[in-house]
């Protein structure tokens, strides 16, 4: 085909990105080679003595990032099972078909910074709903005082914000799926459970991937919810990297080593999202 | 001449509550219980200046607290003067960033700064000077000696005085009053029930006033509502904690740190006991407790659920709110002491009582250097803390002005205008002078990068309270936290400004 | 079998509703409580567990000098904002998509799938380092508490969404149709515009609600790059949240600040739907 059009197509958005981005994203690697804090604003150059640091003197960073590890594909992997059966349950008829598939977007919608605070309210142990109706049942989790059962408040949150977005994703996927490979099945006469496995699934798999990738991008960025519930605790059970970035950065205004970890953890996260794109495409579309 | 005006100020309130019905109050209804109080910048003064055509812009904290007087005055501010008055608002926590990345990126989009008086130290470059003119007004000469010190940085004032802040106990009036509680207590725990001496009384009485419902209003009560969400705030409930085991008036030269060898004491004895203490008042305080930030505290304390509390003046004003149900059944009280106290310089504990006032920082404004209408921007601080509006504001418990000038300290203004009673307008009025008198007070950290090290307090003392480290692991972790900030920082930089604090600590400012 | 799939599919959906609709009565209730009864114990019903009141609801119109917020004027700005930072994403990102997913691309070891890559890594750094530079970089083309200046600082944050879902899209529209588009004598332009796009509609809606989405609920961009003159809803929503946390006005704003998008979210249902049309395709 014809060079000059698909210049035409891709450059536009590529160039607009990029045009903005580029002073940006300079800026961020400079600024992690400085020593910018609250006294001290200005590019000084201090090499990679930021780095040294990080790599040397701050277990916080990395336990942090094997907390938002876990946090994150525990989160996506949930959203992504849940968002599926979902999607599937309502692709198909079934009563009240439009108003299920709007109400499952509606969480998705909300503001994280004010409904993580409704959340907040929602599991607050004394004065919260959930607890007072558990005691019923003689029960009260600490939802948010108690390191584990504070990790999984945080991953109900992230599941009840984000699953309409696989939930979104795959149903549009599921509705422009080409209708021949069904006629087909059942025309085989396949069982709803091997017409899954063999037509539905592998039919859903690039978009699957792709959903994946985003929805783990997003939720390593997991931050207002921390910030909200808990402030990374109890102590730092909570603590994912994007928080202690903010504390580093906006809270203890350490520009540049905040600057410095945000360049560590983008690469770190590019190389391992490569990887996970890798297996997925290995696994789900067998190549 | 100081107690003069004082005595003019404070006479003009108390025998005229609703008797100013002149026409400022009349076309201002906020003012309407004093009418204007004659003043440098009183509302007649104020009417005379034209600032028709400027723009002034402010950051302020959120609504209602402090956001809404500055919304209010500023509103009154463009009546009076033709000028125009933007005003944002933001919350606590983001203050300091919302400021602070337009003032090192070069810029001032605001002209009127709000924040918290342990900003001084980043924020004073960024800061003009109060000028001279207001230093001088008889509303400037009313600021009591502590709130004088907290505003300026080494004799230079740098923040206009809005509100005054510390932290004070305070407890239901309604039990530890009560004969019969008391007789009960006695009976059950050998020891009298009253207002807590010590910590150590604090948490028994907290402990034995925990979970069962001791008011009988249907819901379980607990002993104690506390800041221990690990965030901006959590550091100062903690140093409220430790300034009776820490603060030894027998050796200057330091509370936070060894001013000679910037040695951190963080991690000494004194701190340990503290903290140690704190853990274990995780076991008094509600369900939820250690997720408290300050907004839980308050509500938990001001909606009646524990038996005590120690902070900000917010709870206690929560509590006497008139719908409150738990109006006038409160009370306040210095924060407690201890029966010991760590001498820093002999190494050992004095079994002495001893109690310190926390001076805790609060609410601050200033001007941006860079503002280009300095002038309108302190002729409305000066404005916005007046005779009149300064009065109205504290008759409102939700806007958070506490207490600042001398003429504050009188009970009639809480009992006239607030309906609180006698006694407790005393106590009230009485706690916070005690305060401005003590020689013993600890002023907040100021120095430069003052939240690298309020954070690692944060993070050390939220591992402890979460089990997961010792009290001495967890101030030992702090302390090495604390010297590489410090020599990151430069040594000789924290020691100059911290030098500052220690002067006014050490009564010598 | 059956049976025994249909009960518990009607079971997982109703435990999902239950789970969904939770924290929004509770937000419904609550935005209708005042302090003593939100602090005095858990209520749950207006009039037989606490007496309502409309503060919550008020404050939201009423002006900061008589301690509301006002939010109205941040309304329609953070509309207007996020429908033409969503439009003109949607336009750039589904015309690099198209490139991306119909030509291919070499420049020495940078493909097709490493340039979509790149679209989406934007993404990927927390944008906490990015609040100096930003504010330099708008501050610099003097856009700084702008409308504009947060519409460009969106455009970067949507545009990947749009790319990497429109790439995904393209990819299951089959090739063959611009190819008989081609040979009929359409250019290729025409053949995107006329052939393609309407075949894509169920992912121009998807990319679209998920642009007007993410750019709605942003606070932290909003919050750093804009000072008095712009306001958008959640910075100004946010402006509530005191010293005591007002849970009543907080969950009125919430409530509030979801119903535009319940909207969107039925016309985006209606449109996925009607937009399958990919069976017909040959």
């Amino acid at each position: 085909m014809n060079f000059k059009h698909k210049y035409f197509f891709l450059f536009p958005g590529l160039f607009v990105l990029i045009g903005i981005l580029i002073f940006p994203i300079i800026f961020v690697v400079r600024l992690s080679l400085s020593g910018w804090n609250s006294y001290n604003p200005g590019l000084d150059y201090i090499g990679l003595e930021n780095y040294i640091r990080l790599f040397t003197d701050d277990p916080r960073f990395w336990e942090s990032f094997f907390r938002l590890s876990f946090l994150s594909v525990t989160t996506v992997i949930l959203q992504y099972v849940i968002g599926f059966a979902l999607a599937h349950m309502v692709w198909k008829d079934i009563k009240f078909k439009r108003f299920f598939r709007v109400l499952f977007l509606v969480p998705m919608m909300t503001t994280p910074v004010i409904m993580t605070v409704i959340w907040r309210t929602f599991f607050h142990e004394s004065l919260g709903p959930v607890n007072d109706l558990l005691s019923v049942f003689g029960v009260a989790p600490k939802w948010l005082t108690d390191p584990v059962i504070a990790k999984f408040t945080v991953i109900i949150v992230e599941v009840w914000q984000w699953t309409p977005f696989m939930f979104l994703l795959l149903l549009a996927g599921l509705l422009s799926l080409p209708k021949e490979p069904f006629l087909a099945a059942a025309i085989d006469g396949a069982s709803p459970v091997r017409k899954f496995i063999y037509v539905t699934f592998p039919l859903m798999a690039p978009i699957s991937i792709g959903a994946i990738i985003i929805r783990l991008i997003e939720a390593s960025k997991i931050m207002d919810t921390v910030y909200v519930l808990t402030s990374g605790g109890p102590g730092t059970s909570t603590e994912t990297s994007s928080f202690y970035i903010f504390i580093k950065g906006l809270r203890e205004f350490q520009m540049g080593y905040a600057a410095s970890m945000s360049f560590t953890y983008l690469i770190i996260m590019i190389i391992s999202l490569t990887i996970i794109a890798k297996v997925l495409t290995k696994v789900l579309l067998k190549e | 001449m100081k107690t003069c005006l004082t005595a003019i100020i404070s006479s003009l309130m108390i025998f005229s509550p609703m008797a100013y019905a002149d026409k400022w109050s009349d076309q201002f209804p906020h003012i309407k219980a004093t009418g204007d109080i004659p003043g440098d910048c009183s509302y007649e003064k104020m009417s005379k200046k034209n600032y028709k055509g400027k723009t002034l812009k402010i950051n302020t904290h959120a609504i209602p607290v402090m956001g809404e007087p500055t919304a209010l005055h500023a509103e009154q501010f463009e009546k009076l003067t033709g000028a125009k008055v933007e005003v944002t608002h933001t919350p606590a926590g983001d203050l300091y960033s919302k400021a602070m990345v337009p003032f090192q990126a070069g810029q001032a989009p605001y002209d009127v700064v709000f924040g918290f008086s342990n900003f001084i130290n980043d924020w004073k470059r960024y800061l003009a000077p109060v000028p001279k003119k207001y230093m001088n007004s008889p509303e400037m000469k009313d600021v009591t000696k502590s709130h004088m010190g907290v505003s300026s940085w080494d004799g230079t004032m740098y923040q206009y005085p809005v509100d005054g802040d510390r932290h004070y106990l305070k407890y239901r009036k309604d039990v530890i009053d009560n004969p019969e509680m008391q007789k009960k207590y006695k009976a059950d725990t050998g020891n009298e029930l009253r207002v807590p001496r010590t910590w150590k009384e604090y948490a028994q009485m907290a402990k034995y006033f925990n979970d069962w419902d001791w008011d009988g209003d249907g819901e379980k009560e607990y002993g104690s509502a506390e800041v221990m969400k690990k965030d901006d705030l959590m550091f100062a409930a903690f140093f409220s904690r430790s300034v009776a085991y820490a603060k030894n008036p027998r050796t200057p030269g330091g509370f936070f740190f060894d001013l000679e060898t910037m040695k951190p004491n963080i991690n000494n004895p004194g701190f340990v006991e503290a903290l140690t203490d704190w853990v274990e008042a995780t076991k008094y305080v509600p369900p939820g407790g250690t997720n408290f930030g300050l907004g839980d505290e308050i509500g938990s304390f001001g909606g009646g659920q524990t038996l005590f509390s120690f902070s900000w003046d917010d709870a206690f004003i929560a509590a006497m709110q008139d719908d409150s149900p738990i109006k006038n059944k409160v009370g306040a009280a210095p924060l407690p002491g201890a029966d010991k106290v760590w001498n820093r310089v002999s190494n050992s504990w004095e079994n002495q009582y001893n109690q310190a006032p926390y001076i805790v920082w609060g609410w601050a404004v200033g001007v941006a250097k860079k503002s280009k209408v300095k002038d309108m921007a302190f002729d409305y601080l000066c404005f916005f803390s007046n005779g009149a509006n300064h009065q109205a504001d504290l008759a409102i418990g939700r806007f958070g002005v506490n207490p600042f000038k001398n003429s504050d300290f009188d009970p009639n203004i809480y009992i006239n205008s607030m309906g609180w009673d006698p006694e407790i307008a005393n106590s009230y009025t009485q706690t916070l002078l005690d305060m401005e008198k003590s020689n013993n007070r600890v002023f907040p950290l100021r120095v430069p990068g003052v939240f690298e090290f309020t954070s690692a307090v944060a993070t050390g003392t939220s591992k402890a309270l979460a089990g997961q480290l010792s009290p001495q692991e967890a101030l030992d972790e702090v302390a090495k936290e604390w010297e590489a900030i410090v020599s990151r920082v430069g040594k000789k930089a924290v020691q100059d400004a911290y030098a500052v604090g220690v002067k006014m600590e050490d009564n010598k400012l | 079998m059956n049976k025994l799939y249909i009960f518990l599919k009607y079971f997982f959906i109703v435990v999902w509703t239950v789970f969904v609709v939770a924290p929004f009565l509770w937000a419904l209730t609550t935005s209708f409580k005042d302090f003593q009864s939100v602090n005095g114990g858990v209520t749950y019903i207006p009039w037989v567990d606490f007496e309502p009141n409309l503060e919550g609801w008020k404050v939201l119109i009423k002006s900061p000098a008589k301690g509301g917020v006002d939010i109205i004027e941040p309304y329609f700005n953070s509309m207007f904002v996020t429908c033409t930072a969503s439009l003109i994403s949607i336009i750039l990102g589904t015309l690099s998509a198209y490139a991306l997913s119909r030509y291919t691309f070499k420049a020495g070891f940078v493909k097709n799938n490493d340039i979509t890559f790149f679209f989406i890594s934007q993404r990927i750094m927390p944008p906490i380092v990015l609040s100096i530079p930003f504010f330099l970089f708008l501050s610099s083309i003097n856009l700084l508490d702008s409308l504009t200046g947060l519409i460009v600082v969106y455009i970067v944050l949507l545009m990947p969404i749009a790319v990497w879902i429109m790439v995904d899209f393209f990819n299951k529209v089959p090739r063959e149709i611009d190819e008989t588009a081609l040979i009929d004598g359409c250019n290729p332009y025409q053949a995107f515009l006329k052939v393609v796009l309407p075949n894509s509609i169920p992912g121009l809606i998807v990319a679209g609600m998920f642009c007007i989405i993410f750019g709605w609920i942003d606070f932290f961009f909003a919050f750093i790059l804009t000072f008095t003159e712009v306001q958008l809803l959640p910075v100004k929503i946010v402006a509530l949240n005191s010293s005591v946390t007002p849970w009543w006005s907080l969950s009125a704003s919430a409530l509030v600040s979801v119903a535009p998008l319940i909207i969107v979210a039925f016309i985006v249902e209606r449109y996925l739907s009607k937009g399958n049309l990919s069976g017909a395709i040959k």
